[in-house]
């Protein structure tokens, strides 16, 4: 990657040393097969993001009921959603629901003075991503995806 | 592509004509507002179809409603109704469509599911939200 990286952005390059950068990050690339490391993992799916998402949601509001509560009524509800959509793409795609690998940037909202908005900034970023992975999808998942874009958004409106 | 674009516009025309009747029976005037401003973003959407359509259908003279409405409450269950109908009829379209035309559906199904929880909050229905907007439950 570096070595692509780097001779891409330089202009005056020739064909020549383009043509052998190329090969020699091919040749890098391929030592692998020979290495003792483990084999390099299958591409994940274009929707492993998704599902490791929400996963993550649902986590964020595990905590906050914990922290509050009161909340319990008003947040278990969402984080139910989330883990409707992490089994059905767990489903989907072949992976696992129960995977904890929650990114550390999601741990923020338990902290946050204000859990709520914490939440609802989670949810309308975790839309974003939603929205570029249904204009991605192949049609038979576009209406699963979209669903899930539009459920983030209501949450984010469940959350004002 | 035709006939998913068509079902949405169908219950586009039913939307707008909904809100007529929803807004005559609200209770007080941030409802009343929050049904103009839905009723303009549907009139968006229907002028965006007749946009795509090859045919569009002509208007029908009236929608037979779901259930009487009477009362703020009878006509926030329309609004909740008719915008859950809306998002159902958008969803179809993710699939027959790409690029920018599955974006503006993706918003119109978005928007149609983010007004039917707003909605429901006024009317203090819980839960608010739904996993999957626009699949019929």
């Amino acid at each position: 990657m570096v070595l692509t990286g780097r001779v891409g952005t330089s202009v005056g390059q020739t064909r020549r040393q383009l043509l052998g950068a190329g090969l020699a990050a091919t040749t890098l690339a391929g030592c692998g097969a020979f290495d003792d490391k483990p084999a390099p993992v299958a591409t994940p799916d274009p929707l492993q993001p998704l599902l490791d998402e929400a996963l993550a949601l649902a986590a964020g509001y595990d905590r906050v009921v914990v922290a509050r509560p009161a909340l319990s009524a008003r947040l278990a509800p969402l984080a139910a959603d989330h883990r409707t959509h992490a089994a059905d793409l767990a489903k989907l795609i072949g992976a696992s629901a129960s995977a904890s690998a929650a990114p550390a940037d999601a741990r923020v909202e338990s902290a946050a003075a204000d859990p709520i908005a914490a939440l609802r900034a989670a949810e309308l970023a975790a839309q974003k991503t939603a929205v570029a992975a249904c204009l991605a999808a192949p049609v038979d998942r576009a209406g699963l995806v979209g669903s899930i874009a539009a459920c983030r958004a209501t949450h984010a409106e469940a959350l004002r | 592509m035709n006939g998913q674009l068509a079902a949405a516009m169908a219950a586009e025309v039913a939307a707008i004509y909904a809100y007529g009747i929803v807004g005559v029976h609200l209770g007080n005037a941030a409802q009343v507002a929050e049904a103009r401003a839905a009723e303009t973003a549907h009139r968006g959407r229907r002028d965006y179809l007749l946009g795509k359509l090859e045919q569009p259908a002509a208007d029908p003279a009236g929608y037979d409603l779901p259930f009487p409405v009477t009362d703020p409450a009878s006509a926030l269950r329309l609004a909740v109704h008719v915008e859950d109908g809306v998002a159902q009829a958008w969803r179809p379209v993710l699939g027959v469509t790409q690029g920018p035309d599955r974006e503006a559906a993706l918003a119109a199904l978005t928007d149609a599911a983010v007004r039917a929880s707003r909605w429901r909050r006024i009317a203090r229905v819980s839960p608010a939200t739904m996993a999957y907007p626009g699949m019929a439950s």
